[in-house]
């Protein structure tokens, strides 16, 4: 299991990760229907096939086009699932390696060329197209980043994988053992092992539903000529990757609604005003790419975009010191939305490294060592929480009250456990080697931990490495200390707790701290058969205080998703994990000319 | 009896009669007195101690707070005269051994001539068509990172000028009468190349070395900002590459600090290697 998509560095500007949106000049805009909805990337996205949509940029812009088999329902808190393309959740067999889905009936792919047979009217959806689909995701030369959510997992795709490498054309012909479609509407996908996980995989845009017929016409260009089931179609003519993505209503988009129920709370913000109308509620979406935050920003500033995440930079301008927004802003009616990410910033350890292998109590000075307090002020205006452990606010097994002791910081008692691990004051400490990736923050960060730590005389030398080198040293445990963050790639704390099992260890996972204990490996494996469920969540809690009590890392904070949303967008609401919630955006339309003259 | 005057002398009084260059040569001597007082620890000591808030502006309080301070409350002016040190150290190291590469292999390549000549010529033409910012790059990552290695990185990828442009003093100088009567008294290769021809042309290798020397600086100063640099001391080039995030805030007084001094500094060596050449080669006088 290699989670490279799971790897977001303690020091992103996550106000650009966060989508956000805006628009074009007066001229063009003209040309769009008054009901378009105008949205941003941070980043420019280099294809839309869904095998790539390894980052925050293109999951998004894939997920207007392409669908999955399931998806989040867009109100409910705690996040549940729903069917998307699969007619129901799926059926699991009694041992729970085996599931069958069954799909919706009717659904077509949008009418491209790419259809011969049919002389461009998109065809009926099938399972084959889901089995040829998850076979892309394995297919080497294709050499998707997201081959990590199956590896290992599916009866016989690993082995398709490895003949594949070996001809010089993968041959989607052959069958996987794993992938067996019982009829048109009906596949069964039978697991290696027992996983409560797997079917978060379904809801990712790697696992989106594509046709082959178009895989096979575009070829090379597939990237850029996206055919899919979604509520959008590409509209590929004004449309460019690195500037400007315009997606245009699908005039064959299947029946499908708003969500009639909501959370507690939803009807009195006005979410559930629209509650049963087809989707989407809008014509168009128009997606331009910004590069850098300020143009952005100011688009926001001008009215000219529908919503945005806030940066840093501007933070303290929008922002009043109490966490309220402006009352410049308050006057527009644009509203402030805050919510918990689910992700950890750490400072991680190297456990194979002779000095800190078998020392807790110098892993434990270090993290009383560590004040995060600064941290958030000053790379998080305050946007961030201070972690205990590693799970953050929000998700299974997270405790308010965990305390074991080694967290927060104080001076005084790590000054004391740093004299009982062997080194009063520091003495006898060797220079400890801190890597980190070579950025402005990044740097910023270490010299300020290095500041910390010289508070009890423990010697910090920054080495700033480019990514590439970063996980080169990692993947070798080439190292002393790391810092890094992660953010989760679905909704359940395994995902936090799998970097600390043994099996895991890099190169084959993310277990970059080599941590190692039997204990944990055991409850971990013991979770793993669980369904969610207070047994679990107590199993989690468990290893959660079990891994605050060893010190494999010094958690640093979770950190606070803020967003802008201009008063005409109606039917916002913030959701983790899920990419096309832009189907459920309305403008008000006359609010918007009002507000904008 | 008037005694003649020598080269040096001669150039020195021409230097100091514009006014410029006076100006220029004091602002040297005051950046090598800071660096010195640096370097003996007798200022800017404490330059990563918090003296306030982080991101004040620059007020009279006292002279630490006359340039604001940095994210973590640090002077701005302590930094900013710290990192005179860096500056003058990488461009004193890098020159030297840039001008020790191009000296010998120059002077080589000029004296003896033929497939001497032709590889060293062949070398330095295929070294110099590398775009000489990745050759850096790719030095800063094969050594380990540091203020050795920036000297280092410079130095390896600055000589190409002064090469050639001794080589091409040698050959004009080696057919030369003098050259011949040493020669002729039985001077060795190494005695006709050191002690005869180089006297002749050493103004040429001090004034490469002054320009030498602020390329060097801006070197670091771009090594820095892309975080190949100097590591744990402060830089010129960290303390842009610091401000940069918050320029769009207001906080302009870090990229002003650090940007004034190397600016200075930069233009005082230029002022003061072009002087030097109009003095000591009047032939290339421009004006």
């Amino acid at each position: 299991m290699i989670r490279k998509v799971g790897l977001v560095f303690g020091i992103m500007t996550f106000t650009l990760a966060s989508v956000v949106g805006l628009s074009g000049c007066t001229s063009e805009r003209n040309q769009d229907p008054d009901n378009t909805v105008y949205l941003a990337l941070g980043a420019r996205v280099d294809s839309l096939d869904p095998v790539f949509a390894d980052d925050a940029y293109s999951n998004p812009a894939v997920a207007k086009v392409y669908e999955t088999l399931y998806q989040y329902h867009y109100l409910k808190r705690p996040l549940e699932l729903e069917p998307l393309l699969a007619a129901k959740l799926p059926q699991w067999n009694s041992k729970k390696d085996e599931l069958t889905i069954h799909l919706k009936k009717g659904v077509l792919f949008q009418d491209d060329a790419a259809f011969k047979k049919t002389k461009g009217k998109g065809r009926e959806v099938t399972a084959s197209d889901v089995v040829y689909s998850f076979m892309r995701l394995a297919d080497p030369h294709l050499r998707s980043s997201g081959w990590w959510i199956f590896d290992g997992k599916i009866q016989g795709l690993d082995a398709w994988r490895k003949n594949a490498g070996e001809k010089e054309q993968a041959n989607y012909d052959t069958p996987v053992e794993g992938l067996e479609v019982i009829d048109q509407y009906t596949l069964k996908i039978k697991l290696t092992a027992p996983s409560h996980q797997f079917i978060y995989f379904l809801a990712m845009p790697f696992t989106s539903v594509v046709p082959r017929e178009a895989v096979d016409f575009y070829g090379e260009d597939f990237r850029r000529n996206p055919v899919g089931t979604g509520p959008y179609v590409y509209h590929r003519k004004q449309s460019n990757l690195n500037s400007k993505l315009i997606f245009d209503r699908n005039p064959t988009y299947r029946e499908a609604f708003y969500p009639k129920v909501g959370g507690p709370g939803d009807k009195k913000e006005g979410l559930l005003a629209d509650a049963g109308k087809p989707l989407p509620l809008n014509d168009r979406l128009v997606v331009e790419v910004f590069q850098e935050s300020q143009p952005m920003w100011l688009k926001f500033m001008s009215g000219d975009l529908d919503l945005s995440g806030i940066p840093k930079d501007n933070f303290s301008s929008v922002i009043k010191k109490n966490g309220d927004l402006s009352d410049e802003m308050k006057a527009q009616g644009v509203k402030l939305e805050k919510t918990p990410v689910p992700d950890l910033t750490f400072v991680g350890f190297n456990l194979l490294d002779p000095l800190f292998k078998s020392n807790p109590d110098l892993r434990r000075a270090m993290s009383l060592a560590y004040d995060e307090n600064p941290v958030i002020e000053i790379f998080f205006n305050g946007r961030a929480v201070a972690a205990k452990g590693v799970i953050p606010p929000g998700m299974d097994g997270y405790r308010k009250d965990l305390d074991v002791g080694y967290r927060p910081h104080d001076l005084d008692r790590a000054k004391k456990l740093l004299a009982k691990a062997g080194y009063p004051g520091g003495k006898g400490l060797s220079e400890i080697e801190y890597l980190t990736n070579v950025s402005t923050t990044g740097r910023q960060m270490a010299e300020l931990f290095q500041k910390q730590m010289a508070k009890i005389g423990i010697r910090i030398k920054v080495n700033l490495t480019t990514w590439p080198e970063f996980t080169k040293a990692i993947d070798n445990k080439n190292f002393q200390l790391f810092g890094m963050g992660w953010k989760a790639d679905y909704p359940d704390s395994e995902n936090f707790l799998q970097l600390f099992y043994s099996k895991n260890q890099t190169p084959y996972g993310s277990n970059y701290f080599n941590f190692k204990n039997t204990k944990f490996d055991a409850l971990y494996v013991e979770s793993l058969k669980l369904k969610p469920g207070p047994k679990r969540t107590k199993l989690y809690e468990q290893m959660n205080a079990m891994i605050a009590r060893e010190v494999p890392a010094i958690f640093s904070v979770h950190r606070m998703g803020y967003g802008l949303i201009r008063p005409w967008l109606k039917n916002y609401k913030r959701i983790e994990f899920e990419h096309n919630q832009a189907k459920y955006y309305r403008i008000d339309t006359n609010l918007r000319k009002k507000k904008k003259k | 009896m008037s005694e003649s005057k020598s080269l040096w002398k001669d150039a020195f009084e021409r230097m100091i009669r514009q006014r410029i260059v006076l100006v220029s040569m004091a602002m040297i001597v005051l950046y090598l007195l800071l660096g010195l007082f640096v370097g003996l620890g007798l200022i800017g000591g404490s330059w990563d101690q918090a003296i306030g808030e982080g991101y004040q502006s620059p007020s009279f309080d006292s002279i630490r707070h006359w340039m604001g301070t940095d994210i973590f409350g640090r002077s701005v002016l302590l930094k900013m005269i710290h990192g005179i040190q860096t500056a003058l150290i990488v461009g004193g190291i890098a020159s030297l051994i840039s001008v020790f590469i191009g000296l010998t292999l120059g002077a080589i390549a000029g004296y003896f001539g033929r497939w001497v000549d032709d590889l060293v010529v062949w070398f330095y033409t295929t070294f110099s068509s590398i775009p000489a910012i990745m050759f850096l790059i790719a030095i800063t990552f094969v050594l380990e990172k540091g203020l050795v290695t920036v000297c280092i990185a410079i130095g390896l990828t600055s000589w190409v000028g002064l090469c050639r442009v001794i080589r091409g003093e040698v050959l004009k100088h080696k057919n030369r009468e003098y050259v011949q009567a040493a020669r002729a008294i039985g001077a060795s290769h190494r005695s006709r190349i050191f002690r005869h021809i180089l006297p002749n042309i050493f103004h040429q290798v001090i004034i490469n070395f002054s320009l030498m020397f602020q390329s060097a600086i801006k070197s670091e100063v771009i090594l820095s900002y892309l975080g190949l640099g100097v590591q744990g001391r402060p830089s010129w080039g960290l303390m842009i590459d610091d401000s940069k995030l918050v320029l769009g805030r207001g906080i302009w007084w870090e990229l002003t600090a650090a940007t004034l001094a190397m600016f200075l500094l930069v233009l005082a060596l230029n002022i003061f290697s072009d002087a030097l050449r109009d003095a000591l080669d009047p032939k290339l006088k421009s004006s």
